[in-house]
C-alpha cells in the first residue's frame, strides 16, 4: 500500500473533501464577480465568519473576463499552456468578428439582426448545442442497453463546449484552430453545422430508446 | 559635419517658428477647413493640408491611391486586414507625422538631402507614420523610392545567387525584381509625365545593353524582364535618380522601413561556404546606402529603425545609436531623429470611438476604456491585440 | 450474622454512593468543570467491618494508582510553586505577584530557543496544563461504579447525549403546549448561530475527559443540530452555549493599517512581504494618484503576458480605484505569473486602507485578500510526477 493511501486512510471518513489541498477543509470558494456577489447578498452573511480561498490567477472581474470564455479556455489548454489557449481564442473571436462585420456591411435590410458581439455568439452557440439528455450503457441480463438519462446543467455545458472543440480539431491540418473554431461557433450560433447535428442525433437516439428508460431503476 | 548639423539645426528652428505662426494664421483664416464629420474623423484627405487641428482624427485614403502606393507593401499585415474588414483605409493624424510633413514642406530642396529617422518602441506607429508621409509624397509629385521592409531581404530572400559582375557578392534576383515592380507601380504616371532619361550607357553582358538617353521606365522594365540583372538595374536606377534630382528634373522621396537591417552584423543568407553573410556583401544594400547619403539635392529621406528589424538576437534598446551601430550611425550622421510615442489620451479616446463606430468593440461595460488604457499602456499595437477579443 | 453485616455494608456503601453522587454532579460540564470530573479520590473513612472485607487485587491496584496520581500532582504543584519563587528571585521580581506571563517571559529570556514549533521550546506551566486530566475513581473500594452508565465505557459522553435528548423532549413538549394555547415562539430571542460553531471533536474530548469515535461525534453533532433547530431553542440557551465555539469575524481579524504621509503630502501605504510561489514583492500605493503603475522602475510593459496585466488590473478595478491611485512595486524571484500574483495581493492589501469596510468584505469574498500559500507539490517515488502515475501495464 503506497503511503498516499495510508494518509487517505487516516483522514476522516467524510467524503467529498479534496485530499491534500493546501487549504483547510472549512475554507470556501471565492465569489469573484461583483454581479454574483450582489445576487447572492442574503447568503453572504453566512460567509462573514468563514475564511475564503484565494482567487485563482485566471479569474478576474474585468471587461476581458467571461465565464463561458474561461471554461472554454480551460478546455483548449494543453499541458498547462493557457497563454497559448488565450491567444488562440482571441484570434478565433477576431475571425468571428471579421466575418460578422463583413456580413453587417453587406446586409442591405435589417442591420440590427446581425450580431457582431463574439461573446454573445459564443453563448448562443453553446446554448444551441446543449443536450438535454444523454445515453448511458446499462447492462441487464447480458445485454447492454443505451438508456436515456437526464443530464446536469454543468455537464450539458461541458459537452457542448467539448463537441465544439472536437469538431474544430477534426478538420485538415493546414487550417488553424482559431479559423476552424470560428466557423464552428458561427454555424452553431445560427443553428446549423456539425455540432448542432451531433446534439440532434443524440436527442433522436434518446427518443428512439425511450422504451428502455425504465432500466434506469429496473 | 558639425557645421552642417548646426546649420540644419538653425534652419529647423526657424522652420518650426514659421510653422507655429502659420498654423495660427491658418486657424484664424479657415476654421471650416477641418469640417469634421464626427469628432474623430476629418474630411481632409490631402496630407498636405493636415495641421495641428486634425491631430487625433482619422482621414481616409481613397482606394485607388492606396492601391497605387501600397500595392507592394508599406502597411503592416494586420492593418491591411483591418482595412478589409472596415472597408476603408483610415489613418490617424499624429504629431510625429505632422512634424515630418512640416519639415518637408518648409525645407529648402536646393540644399543637401535631410535624413529623418523615426524611432520608438515596438508597435508605436513608425510604419504608419511613414505611410502618411508617403501618401503626401505621392500627391505632391515626389518620386517614391520605397522599401517596405528591408529585413525581408536579409531574412527571407526568395533566392540568393552569386553576383555575376562583382566577386564575392550575393545577388537577390527575385527580390530586386519585385522591388522594381513596386517602384514601377508607385511611380509609373510620374515617370511617363516627366520623361526622365538615363545619362550613360549600361552594359549588362556581351549582347545586352541599355543605351544612354533611354527612359527610366525602359530601364525598370529591363530589370523586371531580365531577372538576372535586376540587382544591377536597381543600382543603375538609383544612381540615375540621384543625378536627375540633383539636376533638378525631379523630386525624390526615399522611404526605407527597418533601415538598421542594413547594418546588422549578420543576415540569414548563406554563401557558398555555408557561412552567414554580412549585409554589405549583398548587392541590394549598396544602392540604398548610396541614396541615403547627403551628396545629392532636391530630395528627402525618411528612414526608420526598429528593434524587430534585426536579423537575429534580442535588442535591448530602441535608440538609433544602439540599433544602427557605429558604422550605421556614422553613415547617417547628421540626421533628424523623430520619436514616435504611445498614444496620448486624446488619440486613445479617438481610436476607441473609431472602433466603436466600426462595430469592432462590442462589449462595453462601464469603465472599459480605462481598463483598456491600463492594460495596453496606450500602446497602439497592444490596444489592437487586446481589442481583438472584445 | 453475615446478612446483618452485609446489610450494614449495603447501607454504608449506599451512603458512600449517595455522597459521591452529590459530589460529582453530572450536569455541569465546561472548561472549569474539568477539574470536577477529575477530582481526587474520596475514600471515605469506612467502618472496620467494611475494611475487613476482601478487596480484589485489581481494585487495590487501581486505588493505589489513583492515590499515587494524587500524590504526584501534589508534589508537582509544590515544585511548581518553588520553581516560581526561584524564578522570581532570579529575575529580581516580587514572588507573590509573579504571574504566568511573567514566568513565560523569564523562561524565554533565560532559555532562548531557536526551535520552530512553540510547543517544542522550554516552558514552565502549571501541572494542570501540562498533565492531561484524568478521571477520578469511577468506582468505590467495593467495585461499585458511581456513574450509572459506567459500563458503557464512556459514561460522560452518553450522559451528555441523554441530556440533549432530554432537552429536546422538553422543548418539544413546550412547543406543543404553546401551540395548543395558540402562542408562537419569540422571534427576537432566536439563537444566533452565524458566529458560532459546535465544539470540534478534539475539544469535546478534552471537556469530557474521554476519547470519542467519529460516528459518536457525528451523533453528537446531529443531535445538537436538532436541538438548536427547534423553535424554542432559546430556552435551553445556557445548555447549548456550553458546546458552542465562537468564530472570529474574518474580515475584521486583520488590522487595517493607517496610511502615512510622504514628502509631497500624499497618503501612502506599503505592504511588505507579498509572497506568491517564489516571488517576493513589496507594493506601495499612493493616494491621490493618476493611475500610474511602475514595477521595478518600468511601467506595465514589464509584464508581456496579457493575463499577468489583467491580474494587476483586477483589484484596482474591483475596488473602483483605477485612476485614483498610483502603484509602485518592487518584485524579485519567481516567474511572471507568480510575480503578478504577489503584486495583486499587495495592491489588494494596501487598498484596504483607502476603502470602506463594505468594500473590504467584498474584496475578501472575491478572494483577493487571502494569501495564496499553494506551492509546487513534490514528486513522489513510484510515480512519474506529483500525481501522475507510471503507465499501467497489464503484464
Amino acid at each position: 500500500m503506497s503511503f498516499l493511501t495510508r494518509i487517505v486512510g487516516k483522514s476522516t471518513s467524510f467524503s467529498g473533501i479534496r485530499l491534500m489541498s493546501v487549504y483547510p477543509q472549512h475554507y470556501v470558494e471565492p465569489i469573484v464577480q461583483k454581479d454574483k456577489q450582489i445576487e447572492q447578498k442574503d447568503e453572504l452573511t453566512k460567509l462573514h465568519h468563514i475564511p475564503i480561498k484565494a482567487a485563482l490567477n485566471k479569474s478576474s472581474d474585468t471587461v476581458f473576463h467571461d465565464d463561458t470564455k474561461e471554461k472554454l479556455l480551460n478546455y483548449i489548454t494543453k499541458k498547462g499552456n493557457s497563454a497559448l489557449a488565450r491567444t488562440l481564442l482571441s484570434k478565433a473571436f477576431e475571425l468571428i468578428k471579421r466575418t460578422q462585420t463583413e456580413r453587417l456591411n453587406l446586409a442591405k435590410g435589417d442591420k440590427d439582426k446581425v450580431i457582431t458581439n463574439a461573446e454573445v455568439l459564443l453563448k448562443q452557440a453553446v446554448e444551441n448545442c446543449r443536450p438535454l439528455l444523454q445515453v448511458t450503457a446499462i447492462k441487464r441480463g447480458g445485454v447492454t442497453y443505451q438508456v436515456p438519462v437526464p443530464i446536469t446543467t454543468k455537464r450539458s455545458y461541458f459537452l457542448a463546449m467539448k463537441w465544439l472543440l472536437e469538431a474544430a480539431r477534426e478538420k485538415e491540418r493546414k487550417v488553424s484552430l482559431p479559423e476552424k473554431l470560428a466557423w464552428e461557433i458561427l454555424d452553431a450560433a445560427h443553428g446549423q453545422g456539425r455540432v448542432v447535428k451531433r446534439k440532434d442525433d443524440l436527442h433522436r437516439q434518446c427518443e428512439a430508446n425511450r422504451a428502455y428508460a425504465h432500466y434506469r431503476w429496473s | 559635419m558639425k557645421m552642417i548639423r548646426n546649420r540644419l539645426a538653425v534652419q529647423l528652428q526657424r522652420h518650426v517658428l514659421q510653422m507655429s505662426m502659420s498654423t495660427n494664421a491658418a486657424a484664424a483664416a479657415a476654421p471650416a477647413e477641418g469640417a469634421a464629420i464626427s469628432e474623430f474623423r476629418t474630411a481632409v484627405t490631402n496630407p498636405g493640408e493636415h495641421s495641428a487641428l486634425q491631430v487625433a482624427k482619422f482621414y481616409t485614403i481613397p482606394a485607388e491611391q492606396k492601391k497605387q502606393i501600397f500595392a507592394g507593401g508599406g502597411l503592416p499585415k494586420q492593418y491591411e486586414q483591418q482595412i478589409k474588414t472596415f472597408t476603408e483605409a483610415c489613418l490617424m493624424v499624429r504629431n510625429p507625422a505632422l512634424e515630418v510633413l512640416e519639415y518637408i514642406k518648409k525645407a529648402d530642396l536646393s540644399k543637401p538631402v535631410v535624413r529623418y529617422l523615426l524611432y520608438g518602441e515596438n508597435g508605436t506607429g513608425k510604419t504608419l507614420t511613414m505611410a502618411h508621409v508617403l501618401h503626401y509624397g505621392a500627391l505632391n509629385d515626389f518620386l517614391l523610392v520605397h522599401v517596405p521592409w528591408a529585413p525581408n531581404w536579409m531574412k527571407r530572400p526568395k533566392e540568393a545567387s552569386n553576383a555575376a559582375g562583382q566577386e564575392g557578392m550575393i545577388d537577390l534576383p527575385f527580390d530586386a525584381a519585385a522591388w522594381l515592380v513596386h517602384f514601377k507601380g508607385q511611380n509609373s504616371k510620374l515617370l511617363q509625365r516627366l520623361e526622365l532619361k538615363t545619362s550613360k550607357e549600361y552594359v549588362w553582358s556581351k549582347r545586352e545593353s541599355t543605351p544612354a538617353g533611354s527612359t527610366l521606365l525602359e530601364l525598370v522594365e529591363h530589370g523586371i524582364a531580365r531577372i538576372k540583372y535586376a540587382s544591377e538595374t536597381t543600382a543603375a536606377l538609383i544612381s540615375e535618380l540621384k543625378l536627375l534630382s540633383t539636376a533638378g528634373k525631379c523630386k525624390v522621396m526615399v522611404a526605407i522601413d527597418g533601415y538598421n537591417a542594413f547594418f546588422h552584423p549578420v543576415t540569414r543568407i548563406f554563401s557558398d561556404n555555408k557561412q552567414r553573410v554580412t549585409p554589405d556583401k549583398i548587392t541590394l544594400t549598396h544602392p540604398f546606402l548610396n541614396i541615403t547619403r547627403y551628396d545629392w539635392t532636391n530630395g528627402v529621406c525618411i528612414l526608420s529603425v526598429d528593434k524587430i528589424a534585426m536579423t537575429e538576437g534580442h535588442m535591448d534598446s530602441y535608440m538609433p545609436r544602439y540599433l544602427l551601430g557605429t558604422e550605421g550611425f556614422e553613415h547617417l550622421d547628421p540626421f533628424v531623429p523623430i520619436h514616435v510615442e504611445n498614444y496620448s489620451d486624446k488619440e486613445f479616446h479617438s481610436y476607441i470611438s473609431y472602433y466603436l463606430d466600426r462595430h469592432w468593440i462590442n462589449k462595453t461595460p462601464q469603465g472599459f476604456e480605462e481598463q483598456l488604457k491600463f492594460m495596453s499602456n496606450k500602446n497602439p499595437y497592444a490596444l489592437m491585440q487586446l481589442v481583438r477579443a472584445l | 450474622m453475615a446478612v446483618r453485616v452485609f446489610g450494614v455494608n449495603l447501607i454504608k456503601t449506599n451512603r458512600n454512593l449517595l455522597q459521591n453522587a452529590c459530589k460529582t454532579p453530572a450536569t455541569t460540564f465546561g472548561h472549569t468543570a474539568v477539574a470536577q470530573l477529575a477530582t481526587e479520590v474520596t475514600v471515605q473513612a469506612s467502618p472496620a467491618a467494611v475494611q475487613k472485607q476482601k478487596v480484589s487485587k485489581a481494585m487495590r491496584a487501581y486505588l493505589k494508582r489513583a492515590n499515587e496520581h494524587d500524590e504526584f500532582m501534589k508534589t508537582q504543584h509544590l515544585e511548581f510553586q518553588i520553581g516560581k519563587r526561584h524564578l522570581a528571585n532570579m529575575m529580581g521580581a516580587d514572588a507573590e505577584t509573579f504571574t504566568q506571563e511573567d514566568i513565560n517571559e523569564a523562561i524565554s529570556y533565560l532559555f532562548p530557543s531557536g526551535l520552530y514549533d512553540p510547543k517544542a521550546r522550554p516552558a514552565m506551566k502549571s501541572p494542570e496544563e501540562v498533565f492531561p486530566a484524568r478521571k477520578a475513581a469511577e468506582f468505590d473500594e467495593t467495585g461499585r461504579p458511581f456513574h450509572s452508565m459506567f459500563y458503557t465505557g464512556k459514561p460522560n459522553f452518553f450522559q451528555l447525549l441523554h441530556d440533549i435528548v432530554e432537552e429536546t423532549r422538553k422543548l418539544a413538549d413546550l412547543e406543543e403546549r404553546m401551540l395548543r394555547r395558540g402562542n408562537k415562539p419569540d422571534e427576537n430571542q432566536k439563537l444566533e448561530m452565524s458566529g458560532f460553531q459546535l465544539l470540534p471533536k478534539d475539544q469535546l474530548e478534552l471537556v469530557l475527559v474521554e476519547s470519542i469515535a467519529d460516528i459518536e461525534y457525528s451523533n453528537f453533532t446531529n443531535s445538537m443540530d436538532r436541538l438548536i433547530a427547534s423553535p424554542y431553542a432559546y430556552k435551553s440557551k445556557a445548555f447549548i452555549e456550553r458546546f458552542l465555539k465562537p468564530l472570529l469575524d474574518q474580515s475584521k481579524q486583520l488590522e487595517v493599517p493607517k496610511p502615512k504621509i510622504d514628502e509631497q503630502g500624499r497618503q501612502f501605504i506599503t505592504t511588505y512581504e507579498c509572497l506568491r510561489k517564489t516571488a517576493r514583492a513589496d507594493v506601495t500605493i499612493r493616494l491621490p494618484g493618476t493611475g500610474k503603475i511602475s514595477i521595478n522602475g518600468k511601467d506595465i510593459s514589464y509584464f508581456e503576458d496579457e493575463n499577468c496585466r489583467e491580474q494587476l488590473l483586477f483589484p484596482l478595478q474591483f475596488s473602483e480605484m483605477l485612476g485614483k491611485v498610483d502603484v509602485e512595486a518592487n518584485v524579485e524571484g519567481g516567474g511572471p505569473s507568480g510575480q503578478a500574483g504577489a503584486i495583486r495581493w499587495g495592491i489588494a492589501m494596501s487598498l484596504r486602507s483607502f476603502v470602506d469596510q463594505e468594500m473590504i468584505e467584498s474584496m475578501r469574498l472575491a478572494g483577493l485578500l487571502t494569501r495564496d500559500y499553494r506551492r509546487r507539490e513534490r514528486k513522489k517515488f513510484g510515480q512519474e510526477g506529483a500525481r501522475r502515475k507510471y503507465t499501467w501495464k497489464k503484464r
